[in-house]
C-alpha cells in the first residue's frame, strides 16, 4: 500500500467522520436524551451532554408502564425461536451437505426462493391460518413465524459452514469405530460451533426486532413484545420523550451485546443477508 | 464421501415441512383469498372471481398507493446504493480504528425498526428537534420545518429508510471488496491506470455480481417494506401522503376487515415483483456473467 499524503489523510479522516456522524450520532443522541431530566431535554438551545444525568426516565418506564413484561415476553419468544430454528436447521443443513438424494437441489432452490418473501405478502393468510388453528394471540404463533422466516438463511448459512469442514475428519472418527451420530456430535458440531452461534444470533436479532408479526398476531397487552409495546407507548398520549428514548436504549442493549460477536462474520461476508429487511 | 440416500432427506424434512406450511401454503392461500369476499374475522367467504382485482383497477386509492410506493422504493434504493457503495469503498481503506468504525456504522441495520423511527421522530421534532435547531441556527431555514407535515413527510420517511438500510449494501459490497485480488490493482498500476480508472475498470466489474443480487434483494424488500412506513404514519396527520401498497394492503385487511381485497393488493404486489425481477434478470444477467 502506497503512503498517503497529508491532504489525502485529512480527506479520509473527514469522510470517515461524516459517515460516522450520520450513522451513529442519532443513536448516541437517543442515549444522551434518555439520561437527561426533562428540563434539559427541552432546553433551547439543546446541550449535548446531560448536566445532571438521571435514571428517572428508566424508573418511570419500569414503574408506570408494562415495559418489564414486554421485555420478558421478548426474551421468551426470541429464545424459543432461536432454539426451534437451530433444532430444525442444524440437522437440515447437515443432511443437505453430507447426503445425496433425489430433489436435493430443488429443496435448496425452494429455500432460497422463500427467503425473498416479505412479511406483508404472507401476513394476511398467515393470520387467518393462525386464527383457524386457535393460535392467534399466543407466543407460539410468533415463535412459528420467526422460525419460518429465519429458516431459509439459517439453512443456507449452516450449509456453507458444514461444507467448509473436511469430511475426512468424520470418516476418521467413524473408522475408529464411532457411530455417525457420535462423529457428528464430537467432531462436526464443535467445528461448526462458531457458525451455529452466529446463525442463532441472527435469528435472535430478527425475532427481537420484529414488529409486523407481533402487531398482527398479538392482541393482549400482557403478551406483547417490545417493539409493539414501545410503539403503543409512543402512540398512547402526549409523548414522554425521556421515557421513550430510555425504552429505545434498553431495547438495543441485547442487540449491541450479541452483535459484537457476529460483526466479524458479517464483515467477512458470511451471510450478510442474515437479517432481512 | 457423500452418502447416498434417505437419511439426508429425513434430516431436512422437518425444516422443509415447516417452510411449506408456514410460507408456501400461506402464499397459495393468499391467492385463493384474493378471489373471495371475506371478512377478516369471520370464517365464511363468498367466491367472487376476479371482482377484487377489477375493483382495484378503478380504485383511485390503489393507484395512488402504487405511485407513492414507487416514489418511495426507487428513491430509497438509489440513495442506499450510492451511500452504501461509497461507504464500503471508504471503510475498505486502512486507517486507525477501522474495525470499530465498521461495527458502529452497521448499527442502524441491526436495531428494531421502532427504535429507528422514534429516534428520528425525536431528531426531526418540530419544536425541540436537533435537526431543526441546526437548520435554523445555521441560517439554512428561517423557521423550524414541520418534518411530519404534508410537504416533508415523504422526505423524512426516505431519510429514515436510507439511514436504516444502507448498511446492508455496505456489508455486501465491503465483503466483496475484500476478496478482490490485489494483483489486479498492481497490474492496472503497471499499465498506468490512475485511481479513477482503477475504480472503473477493476473495482466496478468485480462488484457487478454482488451489486446485481443486492439491487434485486433491496428492491424486493423496499417495495414490500411495511414496518418503517407504517410506524412513520403514526401521528402527525399526513398519513395519506406516505400510504404505500403494503400499508394499503394492511389497511384493507385490518381496518376495513376486507381480507379478500387486502390479499388482492398483496398478490398484485407479488406479481409486479415477479414481472420486474424477470425483466431485470433478462436485461442484466448476461452482462453479469461476461
Amino acid at each position: 500500500m502506497s503512503r498517503r499524503s497529508g491532504w489525502q489523510r485529512l480527506g479520509l479522516g473527514l469522510a470517515v467522520a461524516v459517515l460516522l456522524t450520520f450513522a451513529a450520532f442519532p443513536l448516541l443522541w437517543m442515549g444522551l436524551t434518555a439520561l437527561k431530566p426533562s428540563a434539559e431535554i427541552f432546553a433551547w438551545p439543546p446541550r449535548l451532554l446531560p448536566e445532571a444525568p438521571t435514571l428517572s426516565n428508566i424508573g418511570r418506564l419500569f414503574e408506570q408502564t408494562h415495559f418489564v413484561t414486554y421485555f420478558k415476553n421478548s426474551v421468551i419468544v426470541s429464545s424459543a425461536a432461536v432454539l426451534l430454528t437451530l433444532l430444525l436447521a442444524v440437522p437440515g443443513a447437515y443432511g443437505l451437505t453430507r447426503y445425496r438424494f433425489f430433489g436435493r437441489e430443488m429443496i435448496a432452490a425452494t429455500v432460497l426462493f422463500t427467503y425473498m418473501f416479505a412479511p406483508i405478502m404472507i401476513i394476511i393468510p398467515f393470520y387467518i391460518v393462525m386464527r383457524t388453528l386457535g393460535l392467534a394471540n399466543t407466543h407460539m404463533a410468533l415463535v412459528l413465524a420467526y422460525c419460518a422466516f429465519s429458516l431459509p438463511f439459517a439453512l443456507w448459512m449452516l450449509r456453507t459452514f458444514f461444507q467448509s469442514i473436511p469430511i475426512d475428519l468424520e470418516e476418521a472418527a467413524m473408522t475408529d469405530g464411532a457411530s455417525r451420530f457420535r462423529a457428528v456430535i464430537h467432531v462436526v458440531i464443535p467445528m461448526a460451533l462458531p457458525g451455529i452461534i452466529a446463525t442463532g444470533i441472527l435469528t435472535f436479532i430478527l425475532a427481537w426486532n420484529d414488529y409486523i408479526f407481533a402487531r398482527i398476531l398479538i392482541s393482549s397487552d400482557n403478551l406483547k413484545t417490545l417493539p409493539v409495546g414501545i410503539a403503543d407507548l409512543y402512540n398512547a398520549s402526549v409523548v414522554d420523550w425521556g421515557m421513550i428514548m430510555a425504552s429505545g436504549l434498553l431495547v438495543i442493549i441485547p442487540v449491541v451485546i450479541v452483535f459484537s460477536y457476529v460483526q466479524k462474520f458479517l464483515v467477512a461476508g458470511w451471510g450478510s443477508g442474515g437479517v432481512k429487511g | 464421501m457423500q452418502t447416498r440416500g434417505l437419511p439426508g432427506l429425513l434430516l431436512v424434512l422437518p425444516a422443509l415441512l415447516l417452510l411449506v406450511t408456514l410460507t408456501l401454503y400461506p402464499v397459495g392461500y393468499g391467492f385463493w383469498l384474493s378471489l373471495h369476499a371475506k371478512h377478516s374475522l369471520f370464517p365464511t367467504q363468498t367466491f367472487v372471481g376476479l371482482d377484487n382485482y377489477l375493483y382495484l383497477l378503478s380504485d383511485p386509492e390503489f393507484w395512488e398507493s402504487l405511485r407513492i410506493g414507487l416514489i418511495y422504493s426507487v428513491s430509497t434504493i438509489v440513495l442506499q446504493l450510492v451511500l452504501g457503495v461509497a461507504a464500503a469503498l471508504l471503510l475498505h481503506q486502512s486507517f486507525f480504528g477501522r474495525n470499530i468504525v465498521r461495527g458502529l456504522v452497521l448499527f442502524p441495520y441491526m436495531i428494531p425498526t421502532v427504535v429507528a423511527v422514534i429516534l428520528w421522530k425525536w431528531m426531526l421534532n418540530n419544536q425541540f428537534g436537533l435537526i431543526n435547531f441546526g437548520l435554523v441556527s445555521l441560517g439554512i431555514s428561517d423557521e423550524p420545518i414541520n418534518w411530519f407535515g404534508r410537504s416533508y413527510i415523504m422526505i423524512s420517511l426516505i431519510l429514515v429508510s436510507v439511514w436504516q438500510f444502507f448498511p446492508f449494501v455496505l456489508l455486501a459490497v465491503l465483503a466483496r471488496l475484500q476478496s478482490i485480488p490485489t494483483e489486479l490493482y498492481d497490474a492496472a498500476r503497471v499499465d498506468g491506470a490512475g485511481p479513477v480508472a482503477r475504480f472503473l475498470y477493476v473495482t466496478l466489474p468485480q462488484l457487478a455480481s454482488v451489486l446485481f443480487i443486492t439491487i434485486l434483494l433491496r428492491s424486493i424488500w423496499m417495495f414490500t417494506k411495511f414496518d418503517t412506513v407504517w410506524l412513520m404514519t403514526q401521528g402527525g396527520g399526513a398519513e395519506r401522503y406516505i400510504r404505500t401498497m403494503p400499508v394499503y394492503a394492511y389497511l384493507r385487511t385490518f381496518n376495513y376487515y376486507e381480507a379478500g381485497m387486502g390479499s388482492a393488493v398483496a398478490i398484485v404486489m407479488f406479481f409486479m415483483l415477479v414481472g420486474a425481477a424477470t425483466t431485470y434478470f433478462f436485461l442484466f444477467r448476461g452482462e453479469d456473467q461476461s
